[in-house]
């Protein structure tokens, strides 16, 4: 476990302790969750740290990836898991970045390296998949999806593509991917991987419609080229389909939800059958995306040995992760957090917030960070267009304020609805100022204003910091 | 009375769709409503056949390398028609991937040559690196006198003009057609192409403008001229972004310009 000797064995301890204290420091400043800071500090010193520590490590792991859905996967995961008796460590803050993946270690492991627990969950970002997967060396890999996300951060989608087909062919034999068929694209990855693989999907006729929405990534064939022909489309380019020139359809699903009842304010209802029998279960979560990630979370489950039973309790208690449709109450009034980073995240999340009845009060906020992307042109693919009858007032905010103020004009918001307020705590002061008392405002987010915005509400005492979750 | 109308074809609207270029036609629908106009739009995709000379307007998108080869060889059928469209004068905006097509060839860097339509005189070459940054250009069309337009370059692509084709404008931040000459985008007639996604139209609401003019001077004899429109919020967002590409100016990617990396 401590390979490299006596000298190895400093390092590391020198590692983890300096990781541990930057953890401590950066609560006790509230700089920060201690979310990445302690792995960058810790790979300085010890580069060989997440390696030594998660491969020392007895627990069994699993790796969630893909564009959408990985933090609530994971945490439908750890719940699985922890129902069914099993202790979990897991990067649930969606910190997926290398620092991020590496500061599960530093945080969970003694100050020899030792990690006690019986399952390691990590969600992990596109950009970090060929550097995190070797190193962890996971039990399962699920793959959710692929739809694109921020081009200018992690060049086209192929090339996105291509890192996880890599990914997957270097699993051992013992290894299972588990993939969603209901993507071309990710049910086409690695035919020759020697992994095991299981698919999972949606199979039933309660959702979906018959043509795939305007953001629709993969619509050709994967093979040819050729338009697909979808008998039903569920979410984007995420559905049954057929090319029609070369045969190459949607595998047959091992894990698939055939019935789904869905409440835009409760919980839903859903069937899914799997190799271990039929299982009935209801999700506090709302939206047809969640029902996507609970069929992933208990295919990556059953891959890993556990008692998929346990998905029933474990999913009924289920609370939103931070930023997915959290609900806040601010006083007299409610603010429900929603964290949009693509078209898909965001026409999704407008869906689910559009069943809800009236008009409503938003808050939009983008800003040009790293973790956001520069280039915000995908605002243009979100179907904003459906929303604007909705809109009963909006703020705009972030350092893009100007930019997100004149998408909404052109997606038919009247001006005199629409006020820009780029500093943040402002912002949301003015957008909860037009909120009547018992009404809710909608924040609708991108990553670093969702941050800065949940940061005001800590200082309120409106909700804890995520990082005691 | 009936409106004055606008025919504009959406070629390839879901095969090129890549960075919300369709904002571009929303710009032109909404500035043509708030004027009285009306517009016609009809979706032009792979396989289906067209006399393009019909349209006003002609609307060529941009998109990823294995979405432009599809197009590249749909384009045999419809490259004869397009160039008549070119010059009987029909208004056409091609953004990146639709600009490059509209040339003679795009050679990627690696694979074969995909030959254009030949509508506009020159010719791409692609390169092992990308221009990924926030761009300015000065344009100056003689009508309305020089304006700027602000964007976001994403390809790999150099593109060299021809004699027969001038630069749309002269990059003042970001690196254009192929870092090299200071020029970005071509005109030809009525042809406009340009590597600026974000998309161009909305936050440059004149060069909207420029192109609804045109398009509806291909329809009608005589067009009065527009009617101005509050444009706050466009312009606050040609401002914000300017202010951007000149920060960045002389960085290689956006990327790199940030602080942690």
């Amino acid at each position: 476990m401590t390979r490299g000797g006596p000298l190895g064995t400093a390092r590391l301890a020198a590692a983890l302790a300096a990781g541990k204290l930057a953890a401590k420091t950066g609560r006790v400043l509230r700089v920060g969750g201690g979310t990445s800071l302690p792995g960058m500090v810790a790979r300085r010193i010890d580069p060989g740290v997440l390696r030594k520590v998660i491969g020392g490590s007895r627990a069994r792991k699993i790796v969630v990836c893909g564009s959408n859905g990985k933090t609530t996967t994971s945490r439908m995961l750890a719940a699985l898991a922890q129902a069914s008796g099993k202790r979990v460590t897991q990067n649930r803050t969606g910190s997926n970045l290398l620092q991020g993946v590496t500061a599960v270690a530093v945080n969970g492991a003694s100050l020899l390296g030792t990690l006690d627990t019986d399952v390691l969950v990590f969600e992990i970002d596109e950009a970090t998949i060929r550097r995190a997967v070797p190193e962890i060396e996971p039990d399962v890999v699920i793959v959710n999806n692929l739809f694109r996300d921020q081009l200018d951060r992690y060049g086209e989608l192929y090339s996105v593509a291509a890192a996880l087909e890599n990914m997957i062919r270097g699993l051992p034999p013992e290894a299972t991917v588990v993939l969603n068929g209901d993507d071309p694209m990710v049910a086409s990855f690695a035919p020759d991987a020697v992994c095991r693989r299981l698919y999972f999907g949606v199979r039933t006729d309660d959702v979906g419609t018959q043509v795939p929405e305007h953001a629709a990534d993969t619509i050709r064939c994967v093979k040819c080229q050729h338009d697909l022909v979808y008998s039903k489309a569920y979410i984007s380019h995420l559905g049954a389909y057929v090319c029609p020139n070369c045969g190459y359809s949607r595998p047959p699903l091992d894990v698939a939800v055939t019935h789904a009842e869905l409440d835009p304010v409760g919980a839903s209802r859903i069937t899914l059958e799997t190799p271990a029998g039929t299982l009935t279960y209801s999700l506090a979560l709302q939206g047809l995306h969640n029902v996507y990630n609970s069929a992933g979370a208990v295919a990556g489950a059953l891959a890993l040995g556990l008692d998929p039973a346990a998905a029933s309790a474990a999913f009924a208690g289920l609370r939103p992760a931070f930023g997915r449709l959290e609900d806040i109450p601010a006083g007299d009034k409610h603010i429900v957090l929603a964290f949009v980073k693509n078209p898909i995240s965001y026409n999704t999340t407008l869906r689910t917030i559009m069943q809800r009845p009236g008009q409503k009060h938003f808050l939009s906020a983008h800003s040009n960070a790293v973790t956001d992307g520069e280039d915000f042109a995908w605002l243009w693919d979100i179907d904003l267009e459906e929303l604007a009858p909705q809109v009963a007032s909006l703020v705009t905010s972030g350092t893009k304020a100007d930019e997100l103020a004149m998408r909404f004009k052109y997606a038919g918001v009247p001006e005199e609805r629409m006020r820009v307020v780029a500093e943040r705590p402002a912002a949301l002061d003015a957008a909860l100022a037009e909120v009547p008392p018992g009404g809710t405002l909608y924040v609708l987010s991108g990553y670093t204003p969702l941050h800065e915005l949940r940061r005001v509400m800590v200082q309120r005492g409106w909700v804890p910091p995520f990082w005691e979750e | 009375m009936q409106p004055l109308t606008m025919r504009i074809c959406h070629l390839y609207p879901t095969l090129l769709s890549v960075a919300g270029d369709r904002g571009n036609l929303f710009a032109i629908q909404r500035r043509c409503e708030w004027r009285g106009f009306a517009t016609e739009v009809t979706e032009v995709g792979v396989g289906q056949s067209a006399d393009f000379t019909q349209y006003d307007l002609i609307l060529f998108h941009g998109g990823q390398d294995k979405e432009m080869d599809v197009a590249a060889r749909d384009l045999v059928d419809k490259a004869a028609s397009l160039r008549d469209a070119v010059e009987a004068d029909v208004a056409v905006l091609a953004v990146c991937a639709g600009y490059q097509l509209l040339g003679h060839y795009y050679q990627p860097f690696t694979g074969p040559r995909l030959e254009g339509v030949g509508a506009l005189d020159l010719r791409t070459e692609g390169g092992n690196t990308r221009f990924m940054n926030h761009i300015a250009v000065e344009c100056d069309f003689a009508e309305g006198g020089p304006q700027t337009l602000v964007g976001f370059e994403n390809h790999s692509g150099r593109t060299y003009l021809g004699p027969r084709a001038a630069p749309l404008g002269r990059v003042v931040a970001g690196s254009g057609n192929n870092g090299e000459d200071g020029g970005e985008g071509a005109r030809y007639r009525q042809v406009y192409g340009t590597y600026l996604h974000g998309p161009v139209l909305p936050k440059n609401p004149w060069f909207t403008d420029h192109l609804i003019r045109a398009g509806l001077r291909h329809r009608y004899a005589e067009v009065a001229p527009l009617a101005a429109l509050p444009d706050g919020a466009e312009e606050r967002a040609h401002t914000a972004a300017m202010q951007l590409a000149m920060r960045l100016k002389g960085k290689m990617t956006a990327l790199e310009a940030t602080v942690w990396r």
